[in-house]
C-alpha cells in the first residue's frame, strides 16, 4: 500500500480564488439548516503529558524517562549540550561533522559493521548539530531496548575516527549544505541571521560550506573530546519503559562512559539589530523574490514568550493572519506571507517572510514594515487575539504525535534551559494571555529597524532598492559581493 | 590473526551473544494495540472508526475511488486536477475556506492523488470532530465547480509542474518509465497528465469525473483518534446520511500486459545533470501472498545501508552517488523499481550489469538465515511506524479497505510477512525475477 504523493494543493495557495463568479453547484441533497454554518465545537479536552522521570548516574550522565504506554517503539535519544554554535569560529560545522561521524564504528569495529550491527536490531540512528545542542537518536522495536543501549554503548563510549569514513563524511555534508543553496527560503533565513549575529558565536552556524572542505580528523577529535562527555549530556529514553529499570540497564553500560571537565561559558543575548540594513542574496534563475523581515526578539524562558507567540500568531501565523491578508489578499503584491519565530537558548529570532513578484519588492517590503510599526498601535479586536490562542492551543497535542516528536520536544527543553513542565503548561500560559500585553511586547520588540534579506536575480536589486541606502550584495553562497548605494555599486 | 579477521570475528560475537530474531519475541499482532469497527451508510458510504483516546486529536480521511486509473484517454490528470478543485468551496464554505477552518482550530489538512484513489485528511483537536465532517460532507454532497476556478487551477497546476522540473531534472525520464512498464494507458500515465491533455480538461470532464466517482457509494470514510464511538457514529449520520448514493461504480478496467521479453529504450537529454538508468520488473503474474515476500526480498535488496544494492553498488564498486528502489503497487498492477545515477556512461553501464547480477544471485542462491532477519526486523519497525500517530493509522486503513483486504484480518498481516522463508523467496525471484517483466530506460546526457 504504498503512496504516490502529489504536489499538494495547499502549496499552491496562490491560487486562492478571489471570487466565486457564476459557479453551478453540483447535485446535492437539500440544504438542511444545520449545513448552513460550522458546527459547535464539544468540549474542549486538554492535553494531558506524561511525567518525565529523571535518574542521576554516578558519571554525570541523566537519564530522562518518559513512559508511552502500549508504545511498541522505543526513542533513545543522546542529547549534548554542544552544538553548531561551539564549533570553531573559524571552522564552522565541526558540530556537524562530528555528529555525522557518530555510529561509523569503534576500535573493533568498522563503518560497515556497526551499520550492520544497526539494521540487524530494525533500528534507524540519525545525528543532528542543532545551534545550542546535538541530538544521536536510534529508534527501535521495544522489544530491542538491550541491544539498542549496547549499540548506543559502543558508539559513545569507544568511537574511532577514521579517514576513510571522514573522506566519505565530509563530502555528504559538504553537499547537504550545497542543496539548501537551492532553496531560496533556506538562504534567506540563513543570510538574515548572519547578519542579525553579527560578532556573536551563533554566526558560525550561519556561514557558507566552503570550511567544511578543510575540516580534519583533528578537529573532530577535538570537538568530540570536548564535549561528548556524560556530565554535558542527557539520555532521554521514550517509550512504554520503566524508568528505574532502564536507569539501571543505562548506568550498567553506559557507566563507563568517563567524566572529564567541559569548559563552556554561558553565551550572552545577541542585542537586536538597530541599524537599516538591507542584504541581497543572489540567486540565479529565480522567478520569483523572497524577502526576510526580521529581527532578534526574547529568549524562550523570558515571561514575554507566550504573548509574543500570540503576536506572530495574529501578524503571520496562517493564511487568516494580517499579513496574509493584507499582502496577498488586500494589496496582492504577494503570493504568499507569513511571520515565523524559531527559539535558541539565549534569544529568539522572528520574521516576515514573504514569496513576491519581482517588481512588488519595494512595495511588499515596505507593507511588511509597516505592518510591524503599527502593530502596537493598531486597535487589535479580542477575537483576533483568541483565535490564535485557540489556533496555538490546539496545535500543541500535535507536537506529541510520535515518540521521535515527543523526544525532540524533550531535547529542546533541556538543551534550552528551560523548566520540564514546559510543554505541560504551555496551555495554561497560552489561556492566560490578555488583549493587553499582546501590544506590550510589540512596542517592546517591533519597534527597532530590523534587518531586510531579498534573495533573488541580483539585476532586480538596483531599480527595486535604489530608495533603501546601502544594499549589501552576497552570492548565492552568502559570500559578500559588494554594496549598491542608490541601486548602483559604488 | 590479522585485523580484518580479529574486526570479523568481534561483529560476529557481538550478533551471536544476542538472541538471533526470527525468534521475534512476541507475536507481531501486539504491535496492532488499536480496536477498528466499521459499518455502511444507506447511501454506501463505508465508515471506518477506531478510537485512541491518548493525545486530544482526531484524524479524519476521507477516500473516493477517483485516482488516475479512472481517468480516459485524453484526460490524464483530471484526477488531479479534481483534488485541487475541491478546495475551491462548495455551498456552505467559501474558496479555500476549509483550509481556513481546519487551521483555525491548529489543525493540518492536506490531500493527495494516487493511482487508485484521491484521499482528503486532517488532524484537528477532538472537540472539532463535526468541524471536520462539515466540511467533508458539504463538498462531498455540494461542490461548486466554476468554469473561471477550473482555468485557474490548470495554469497554476501546469506552472507548478514546470517549477518541479526545475528541481526534480528526472520528472519526466520517471513518466516515460512508468509507460514502458505499464503499457496500459489507466495504469502508466502519470498522475499530473500532460500539458496539452491538463489544458484541454473542461466543465464537462470536471463535473462527470465528480458525479460519477465522488458519492458516497464510492468513499471511505475513516476517523481515528480520541472519539466516542456513539457520539461519532450520530455526527457521521448527520453529515453524511442525507448524500445521495451515485449510479453504480463499476471497477476499473484489468491490466493487460503482453510484453515477449525484456524491454530496453534510451533517453536522450542534454539537460539533464548526469546519467543513470531506470530498471524495473513488473511483478506479474502475482499469486497471492506473492507481496508478503516480494516486500521482504525488497529490504533484502534494497533498504539500509548494508542491503545488498546498496552495499554493492554505493560502498564496494563505488558506480552509483544516488540510488533508490520502491516496491510500487497501483492496485492490480505491482512493480520493483530502481533508479540510479551515475558519474559517467561507463559507471552507469557497470552499475547496470552490478544491479542485474544481484537479481541473478537472488535467484542462485538461498539469503542467508541473518541477511532475512535484519530484513524483517527493519520491516517490523517500517510497518508499526505506518500505525505511529491518528493520521498514519486512518490513511492506512483507508489504503486497506482500498485494497479489499478485511479489516478484522489486519491484526495478522505482520506475521504474513514475517514468516517469509528464504525458499519462499528464491521461488518468488525466479518465477518472477525474468526477460518477460523486465524494463530497462537508460538516461544519457545528449
Amino acid at each position: 500500500m504504498s503512496r504516490a504523493p502529489c504536489p499538494s494543493p495547499l502549496l499552491a495557495v496562490v491560487a486562492a480564488a478571489l471570487a466565486l463568479a457564476v459557479a453551478a453547484p453540483v447535485p446535492a441533497a437539500a440544504q438542511a439548516r444545520f449545513r448552513r454554518t460550522p458546527p459547535i465545537p464539544d468540549s474542549f479536552r486538554e492535553l494531558k503529558l506524561p511525567e518525565i522521570e529523571s535518574f542521576p548516574l554516578p558519571n554525570g550522565l541523566t537519564v530522562a524517562v518518559t513512559r508511552r504506554p502500549g508504545s511498541p517503539l522505543l526513542t533513545l535519544q543522546i542529547v549534548i549540550m554542544a552544538g553548531e554554535s561551539d564549533s570553531p569560529p573559524d571552522m564552522p560545522y565541526v558540530a556537524s561533522l562530528t555528529a555525522r561521524m557518530i555510529g561509523r564504528g569503534t576500535k573493533d569495529l568498522s563503518s560497515d559493521e556497526m551499520e550492520r550491527l544497526i539494521e540487524s536490531i530494525g533500528g534507524d540512528f540519525s545525528a543532528t548539530a542543532f545551534m545550542d545542542y546535538t541530538v544521536l537518536t536510534l529508534h527501535v522495536l521495544a522489544e530491542q531496548l538491550d541491544r539498542a543501549l549496547d549499540v548506543l554503548r559502543l558508539m559513545i563510549v569507544g568511537p574511532e575516527f577514521r579517514e576513510m569514513d571522514l573522506a566519505t563524511a565530509r563530502p555528504n555534508l559538504f553537499y547537504d549544505l550545497k542543496a539548501r543553496e537551492r532553496d531560496p527560503e533556506a538562504m534567506g533565513r540563513r543570510q538574515l541571521e548572519h547578519a542579525l549575529f553579527e560578532n556573536h558565536p551563533y554566526q558560525t552556524a550561519t556561514q557558507g560550506k566552503g570550511r567544511v572542505s578543510y575540516i580534519t580528523l583533528r578537529d573532530v577529535r577535538a570537538f568530540f573530546n570536548k564535549f561528548y562527555a556524560p556530565n554535558n549530556a542527557v539520555l532521554v529514553v521514550s517509550g512504554d519503559v520503566d524508568g528505574p529499570i532502564v536507569a539501571r540497564k543505562v548506568g550498567r553500560l553506559l557507566g563507563p562512559w568517563i567524566r572529564r571537565d567541559v569548559v563552556k561559558t554561558a553565551l550572552p543575548a545577541p542585542p537586536a539589530n538597530d541599524k537599516r540594513r538591507v542584504c541581497f542574496v543572489d540567486f540565479p534563475g529565480a522567478e520569483d523574490a523572497v524577502i526576510f523581515v526580521g529581527n532578534l526578539v526574547m529568549a524562550p524562558r523570558s515571561p514575554d514568550y507566550y504573548p509574543f507567540l500570540v503576536l506572530n500568531q495574529v501578524l503571520g501565523g496562517t493564511m487568516n493572519s494580517r499579513l496574509f491578508m493584507n499582502l496577498r489578499e488586500t494589496k496582492g503584491v504577494a503570493y504568499t506571507a507569513f511571520s515565523e519565530v524559531a527559539f535558541y537558548r539565549t534569544c529568539g529570532v522572528f520574521w516576515a517572510k514573504a514569496r513576491i513578484m519581482p517588481e512588488a519588492i519595494r512595495a511588499a517590503i515596505g507593507e511588511i514594515i509597516r505592518e510591524f510599526q503599527a502593530f502596537p498601535s493598531e486597535r487589535i479586536e479580542p477575537a483576533e487575539i483568541e483565535e490564535a490562542k485557540s489556533f496555538l492551543i490546539g496545535q500543541l497535542p500535535l507536537r506529541f504525535e510520535t515518540l521521535e516528536k515527543y523526544g525532540d520536544q524533550l531535547a529542546r527543553v533541556l538543551a534550552l534551559g528551560l523548566d520540564a513542565s514546559h510543554w505541560g503548561r504551555a496551555s495554561d500560559n497560552l489561556m492566560q494571555v490578555n488583549v493587553d500585553e499582546v501590544p506590550g511586547v510589540a512596542r517592546k520588540y517591533l519597534a527597532a529597524n530590523p534587518v531586510v534579506v531579498i534573495v533573488g536575480k541580483k539585476e532586480w536589486a538596483g531599480e527595486a532598492l535604489k530608495d533603501f541606502g546601502a544594499v549589501e550584495m552576497y552570492d548565492s553562497g552568502g559570500v559578500f559581493q559588494t554594496t549598491l548605494r542608490q541601486g548602483v555599486e559604488k | 590473526m590479522n585485523k580484518t579477521t580479529t574486526t570479523l570475528l568481534t561483529a560476529v560475537l557481538l550478533l551471536s551473544a544476542w538472541p538471533l530474531a526470527g525468534q521475534t519475541r512476541g507475536p507481531a499482532s501486539a504491535a496492532w494495540t488499536f480496536p477498528v469497527e466499521e459499518y455502511r451508510l444507506r447511501n454506501g458510504l463505508r465508515v471506518i472508526l477506531s478510537a485512541d483516546n491518548s493525545l486530544p486529536l482526531v484524524s479524519v480521511v476521507l477516500a473516493y475511488g477517483a485516482g488516475s486509473v479512472r481517468e480516459q484517454p485524453g484526460q490524464a490528470g483530471l484526477a488531479f486536477l479534481m483534488e485541487n478543485l475541491m478546495f475551491q468551496g462548495s455551498e456552505n464554505v467559501g474558496p479555500l475556506q476549509h483550509v481556513g477552518y481546519i487551521q483555525k482550530t491548529g489543525g493540518i489538512v492536506n490531500a493527495e492523488t494516487t493511482p487508485d484513489k484521491s484521499l482528503y485528511y486532517q488532524t484537528l483537536p477532538s472537540n472539532q470532530l463535526a468541524l471536520a465532517l462539515w466540511l467533508e460532507s458539504d463538498r462531498m454532497g455540494s461542490l461548486l465547480l466554476s468554469t473561471r476556478d477550473r482555468e485557474r487551477r490548470q495554469d497554476e497546476l501546469l506552472e507548478e509542474y514546470r517549477s518541479r522540473l526545475g528541481l526534480e531534472p528526472y520528472l519526466e525520464s520517471y513518466a516515460l518509465f512508468d509507460t514502458l512498464l505499464y503499457p496500459d494507458f489507466a495504469y502508466g500515465h502519470p498522475l499530473i497528465g500532460s500539458r496539452g491533455n491538463l489544458k484541454a480538461l473542461t466543465d464537462a470532464d470536471v463535473k462527470s469525473f465528480h458525479a460519477a466517482y465522488y458519492v458516497p457509494n464510492n468513499a471511505v470514510l475513516t476517523i481515528v483518534g480520541d472519539i466516542q464511538v456513539a457520539r461519532t457514529k450520530e455526527l457521521v449520520a448527520r453529515y453524511f446520511d442525507s448524500i445521495p448514493p451515485g449510479e453504480g461504480v463499476i471497477p476499473p478496467p484489468p491490466p493487460q500486459f503482453r510484453q515477449e521479453g525484456e524491454i530496453s529504450r534510451l533517453m536522450e537529454d542534454a539537460s539533464l545533470p548526469s546519467p543513470g538508468f531506470h530498471l524495473g520488473y513488473r511483478l506479474s503474474p502475482l499469486r497471492p501472498g506473492d507481496m508478503y515476500a516480494m516486500k521482504i526480498l525488497q529490504y533484502v535488496l534494497s533498504r539500509g545501508k548494508s542491503s545488498r544494492l546498496y552495499t554493492r553498488i554505493m560502498k564496494k564498486d563505488l558506480t552509483a552517488y544516488n540510488f533508490g528502489a520502491i516496491l510500487e503497487e497501483r492496485r492490480g498492477v505491482e512493480a520493483l523499481k530502481i533508479f540510479a545515477l551515475n558519474s559517467t556512461d561507463v559507471m552507469a553501464d557497470r552499475c547496470q550489469k552490478a544491479v542485474l547480477s544481484e537479481f541473478d544471485k537472488l535467484k542462485g542462491s538461498l539469503i542467508p538465515l541473518e541477511e532475512l532477519e535484519r530484513a524483517r526486523h527493519l520491516f517490523k519497525t517500517d510497518y508499526i511506524r505506518l500505525l505511529t500517530t491518528n493520521m498514519d493509522r486512518a490513511l492506512f486503513l483507508a489504503d486497506a479497505a482500498f485494497a479489499d483486504i478485511r479489516l478484522d484480518a489486519l491484526p495478522a498481516e505482520l506475521d504474513k510477512y514475517l514468516r517469509v522463508s528464504p525458499q519462499n523467496l528464491i521461488i518468488l525471484a525466479n518465477r518472477l525475477f525474468v526477460p518477460a517483466n523486465k524494463v530497462i530506460l537508460n538516461i544519457r546526457v545528449r
